[in-house]
């Protein structure tokens, strides 16, 4: 028999093992190249809109009216350059796209032929088509903005057109790049907690193969040979793995690319482009997942490395990494930063940790007065230091999972309450073009339908420089009195009707509004000065915000959108007659009218969506390290099963020894749970307080969930009682075995 | 006139966006197939196949004015052609051209009405070249837009020629307007036609090769002209004659052949000559028109004129025919045509050759040259 025959036969002894060695393999690549290829998608469509915006201004009517190809066709013939940008919302995976007129480019190439050329790049891009083609592709029933696009901002423009900003002046490119970061180190978790499993399987086998490969050895075959031969077997099955892994994140990235470019839409007002997955990608994922498996056990295969790893100095080095990065964490300005703190302070606690609680149960059992105490928890300090891997990937997982439920849910909280302070009223009547609220206000102010009612009008403001949206409210309303800020004058909606206006929390993030302050706006051409007299917060959006009264806006203000928020009265059939009288007034057969039920389960299955696969990673590496703690955990039984049948030889009752093993093994796991705990806080208010305000660029309160620490630690119990459970049915199989010199090693204590 | 060469990048968009890959059956052989071939080359490769063939000209067909001044979408290509020699009062001599091209991508019956602007349709692309010859410096510029949406477009009456804010109009007294403004120079015009309009070749039909292929062609070759040109800051009243020619057609080079010589003269007799030579290889296919001071019409058949280049300019792009003999022995005339000093590519997305030219012999004048296909000829 050959070399390799040999070496392989093992698989075909322990078929199952290498079954769930391709299994962990391709499911965490899967994983981490869909998400990888989703996020470079949506990294690739930021840079593309940035690089096609990128010094650009948009020209827009001065009535407010969407611009057309014969606005277009206006300033054309007027000699000003300008180029057509028609953007169709198509939704992932065929990708949004971007209709540009070639044609027009030529004005462009001749005064700024540095943007033509970055336009010309895009054309390669299958986002980037033909207008024409773009407008075939809107006619399908897809959303679509046309937009005209000026690169000279000091060409005069005719009266009738004024000229803006091309961005909403808060970089949400930046923004979104900071969630896309997140998702990213959420998976570069996930491949750690890959490499420990894939450790945890290759150890079993190892320890399987000691006799085989110690046969291979007494034929003569040299260490280092056997040695090359594994590190090639394990390359071969990790690469034959992970293509298929590969395929199956090409398959799950166009499956979840549709919810994924609502969350960027609803989050960052940006969209998957369409693209197409390149294969450089692909196989650069594929390496990853080949580096990250061979590091996994390159200790186990490279004795230098292991003797590198297992040096004196780590406990030392360990403590200063861990302070190092509490340092960072408090101290970082960027995401970049506080991602590397936190994966020092992995590192360092991950080091720390199954040491510091071998020793403390090293230290319990020369304190125990019982021998069959003491034996117990020298038992398990071994265990903590054979199972550090695991027990490390089990303790990062706990935490990981503790840390995003706090934040998740303190968002979903925050986000509700918000959702229930500003949707008040039961309908939402959108106001027909050019009938103006004065018409119908008379009927809302005597109509015994209605209790209470206010506008939501929208349109675009100027702050200084920047471009924001522009919210109307009527400040005395009482639907608008439940309003939370997050800071305010004393009766913010009093001042606000005398000569306030309010900020978003973001805006005033990045602009650095305080209250009080004076702002200067610009609003349908029209400058007005006013005081900041609340800032208030305004989840699921990137673009910033001001409130006015509408007592407050020019008369040219032209709304991009308007509608009547309704309390109706307690009347029957109030929702009805109030249409009528309002299609009445308006002299309209149909009216647009929502009701708040739709409107807040929109709001929540936008918020669900944007969750989703952040709470899908955090799962799924619980799960993965709980399998590998059990894994590995039945492997260190099988392994001392001779200490505990030595116990029954030695008089204890079978039912005893499996109490013990039982006792063992949760104390184990609760261990790893308790030691998750204050990680899992710590973490939470890292994605709370730094994490967030960096990646959405709003903040929230810092909220901890015990109650579903004591299911985590309930799971844990379990995972535990599990490992027992599987190595009870060991213990009492079979009598003791005799055990040769070759099983035993100096890694037994 | 044609133009050729294809290698500046606007083409690269044209071709990404339009061709999906290769080229028609119809296409022309040579690189050298310039506008008239590119139209050949889109249509032949559109995905959406047009819905009707395009017209071909033929002999018989006539030219009815003023409809014909305005497009002809049944047609592939058509251009609007102006060429002047000015002067300044203090008698510095002034060249400038206008011209401006539809290339159809799709055919459409005349009687079709154009597809909706808001479609941004594209059966037609348009494109207008401007030229200034002034001081020694030859200044050129080159504008694209689509067609039927409004940047783009001409119209026989009242006639106007547009695109972007370059245009071409008439006013109440039937004076024609033009109106182009670059960067740093621009000019501003009134054209008055002196004569009737001259059909070219067969009642208008003008034979391109010696099997019957041709396009519709007429002139107004007598234009005064008057208005102002300014480079930079400075403006210069100018005043001279012009030359505008109207010529559509289907399919303008065919396959072997390399490039057009192309003359337009004005005598000191107030005679005009129109000459042309399409060459390929050792043949060459000659036309041309001879207009008395009276206003006759003769036209020239291959046989009828001699068109021989006698003097080259290497000019760095290729070497350039700048002197010429025309030669009509039927008239017992003998003409050299040399173009004045300097180089004058016209370097947009088809380059070609265009210059003043002055004319000595039998009788002195002036007039332009056209070249195409010798960009890249050994020098």
């Amino acid at each position: 028999m050959g070399m390799v025959p040999a070496l392989f036969s093992h698989y075909r002894r322990h078929p199952l093992q290498l079954m769930s060695l391709v299994l962990i393999i391709v499911l965490a690549t899967g994983l981490w190249s869909g998400v990888w290829d989703l996020t470079r998608q949506a990294r690739n469509s930021l840079a593309q809109s940035s690089r096609l915006l990128a010094d650009r201004y948009q020209v827009q009517r001065e009535d407010g009216a969407p611009v057309t190809v014969d606005d277009f066709v206006t300033l054309r013939r007027q000699g000003i350059c300008v180029m057509p940008w028609l953007e169709v919302q198509r939704p992932a995976p065929q990708g949004r796209v971007i209709g540009i007129d070639p044609l027009s480019l030529n004005c462009l190439a001749r005064d700024h032929p540095e943007q033509a050329n970055r336009v010309k790049d895009e054309l390669a891009s299958p986002a980037v088509v033909d207008i024409h083609k773009a407008v075939t592709i809107a006619a399908r029933g897809y959303d679509s903005r046309f937009q005209l696009w000026l690169a000279d901002p000091s060409v005069q423009l005719p009266s009738g057109f004024r000229l803006s900003s091309g961005t909403s002046g808060l970089d949400t490119g930046d923004l979104a790049d900071s969630f896309l970061l997140n998702l990213n180190a959420l998976c570069v978790l996930v491949l750690l907690i890959t490499a420990l499993l894939v450790r945890s399987v290759y150890r079993l086998g190892l320890m399987q193969r000691r006799d085989s490969l110690s046969l291979l050895r007494r034929y003569g075959v040299e260490s280092a040979r056997i040695q090359r031969y594994l590190v090639v077997e394990l390359l071969l099955v990790t690469t034959l793995s992970a293509v298929p892994g590969v395929l199956l994140g090409r398959l799950a990235a166009r499956l979840f690319a549709g919810g994924f470019d609502q969350v960027m839409a609803g989050l960052f007002d940006t969209g998957l482009y369409a693209g197409s997955g390149g294969w450089v990608s692909a196989l650069a994922a594929l390496g990853v997942v080949v580096i990250v498996v061979l590091w996994g056990v390159a200790d186990l295969l490279l004795p230098a490395y292991a003797r590198l790893v297992r040096g004196r100095g780590v406990i030392r080095v360990s403590i200063m990494a861990a302070a190092v990065a509490i340092g960072l964490l408090m101290a970082a300005d960027t995401l970049a930063w506080v991602f590397a703190g936190m994966v020092l302070l992995f590192a360092g606690v991950g080091l720390l940790t199954p040491r510091l609680l071998g020793a403390g149960l090293s230290r319990g059992a020369a304190r125990s007065g019982s021998p069959l105490g003491q034996w117990s928890l020298q038992e398990m300090a071994v265990m903590m230091r054979q199972l550090a891997l695991p027990a490390v990937a089990l303790q990062f997982a706990v935490a990981t999972v503790i840390a995003v439920q706090a934040l998740v849910s303190t968002f979903e909280a925050t986000f509700y309450g918000w959702l229930d302070q500003r949707l008040q009223g039961e309908l939402y009547i959108q106001v027909p073009d050019n009938h103006r609220f004065r018409t119908v206000e008379p009927i809302l102010a005597s109509s015994d339908a209605v209790a209470d009612w206010n506008t939501v009008i929208r349109g675009q403001a100027r702050v200084g420089t920047i471009t924001t949206d522009l919210l109307a409210v009527d400040p005395d309303s009482a639907l608008v009195q439940a309003w939370q800020f997050q800071a305010s004058v004393a009766k913010p909606w009093q001042a606000l009707a005398k000569d306030g206006v309010m900020v978003n929390e973001q805006l005033a993030r990045r602009q650095s509004v305080v209250v009080g302050q004076r702002l200067q706006l610009t609003v349908a051409g029209k400058d007005l000065a006013r005081t900041v007299v609340g800032i208030y917060p305004d989840y699921g959006r990137p673009v910033g915000e001001i409130a006015l009264p509408r007592s407050a806006l020019p008369a040219g203000f032209q709304p991009d959108f308007a509608s009547l928020a309704v309390a109706l009265s307690a009347t029957p059939g109030a929702g009805e007659r109030l249409q009528t009288q309002l299609a009445r007034a308006w002299q309209v057969d149909h009216l647009e009218v929502r009701d708040n039920n739709r409107v807040r389960e929109l709001a929540r299955q936008v918020f669900r969506q944007t969750f989703v696969l952040t709470r899908a990673i955090s799962l799924l590496t619980l799960a993965l390290s709980a399998v590998s703690l059990l894994l590995m955990g039945r492997v260190f039984f099988a392994g001392r099963l001779w200490y505990y049948q030595l116990l029954h030889v030695w008089g204890l009752s079978m039912g005893a020894i499996h109490r013990r093993l039982q006792w063992q093994a949760v104390g184990l796991t609760g261990l790893i749970a308790l030691s998750a705990l204050p990680l899992g806080i710590f973490m939470t208010w890292v994605l709370v307080a730094r994490v967030n305000p960096l990646a959405f660029g709003w903040s929230l309160p810092m909220a901890v969930y015990p109650l579903f620490w004591l299911e985590l630690i309930g799971l844990c119990a379990v995972i535990g009682l599990l490992i027992a459970w599987l190595s009870r049915r060991a213990v009492g199989d079979r009598p003791p075995a005799p055990v040769a010199v070759n099983r035993l090693d100096a890694s037994e204590r | 006139m044609t133009v050729s060469h294809a290698n500046v990048w606007p083409i690269f968009l044209l071709v990404l966006l339009f061709i999906p890959a290769g080229c028609g059956p119809e296409s022309t052989s040579s690189s050298n197939a310039g506008f008239a071939g590119l139209a050949t080359r889109l249509a032949g490769d559109q995905n959406d196949q047009p819905d009707r063939p395009f017209r071909q000209p033929e002999p018989g067909d006539t030219i009815v004015l003023p409809r014909d001044l305005g497009p002809h979408p049944q047609y592939r290509i058509e251009w609007w052609y102006l060429t002047a020699n000015l002067h300044t009062p203090d008698g510095q001599p002034l060249g400038l051209q206008w011209t401006q091209f539809r290339q159809a991508l799709q055919a459409r019956a005349p009687d079709k009405p154009p597809p909706p602007p808001s479609d941004w349709p594209l059966q037609s692309v348009w494109m207008a070249d401007a030229a200034l010859s002034f001081q020694g410096e030859h200044r050129f510029e080159e504008k694209l837009a689509r067609g039927d949406i409004g940047q783009a477009g001409a119209q026989a009456s009242p006639f106007a020629v547009w695109l972007d804010d370059w245009q071409l109009s008439t006013d109440s007294q039937g004076r024609w307007h033009l109106r182009v403004a670059t960067g740093d120079w621009r000019y501003q015009l009134t054209l008055e036609r002196q004569s009737p309009a001259v059909r070219h070749g067969d009642q208008g039909f003008s034979a391109k090769s010696p099997d019957g292929e041709g396009s519709m062609y007429f002139s107004y070759v007598d234009l005064r002209i008057s208005g102002t040109v300014s480079v930079g800051n400075q403006s210069w009243p100018v005043a001279g004659e012009g030359w505008f020619d109207r010529e559509w057609s289907s399919q303008f080079l065919k396959t072997g052949q390399q490039g057009w010589d192309w003359m337009g003269l004005h005598l000191a007799s107030g005679a005009e000559v129109m000459a042309f030579r399409l060459r390929s290889g050792e043949q060459e296919f000659r036309s041309g028109t001879w207009i008395s001071p009276t206003g006759d019409v003769t036209s020239l058949k291959t046989d009828e004129l001699s068109l021989v280049p006698v003097g080259f300019r290497d000019t760095g792009q290729g070497r350039v025919p700048d002197r010429w003999r025309l030669e009509i022995p039927s008239k017992d005339l003998t003409y050299t045509v040399s173009a004045v000093p300097g180089v004058f590519w016209n370097q947009g997305l088809y380059p070609y050759w265009e210059s003043p030219v002055r004319v000595s012999g039998s009788e002195t004048g002036e007039g332009y040259i056209e070249l195409t296909g010798y960009r890249g000829s050994s020098d």
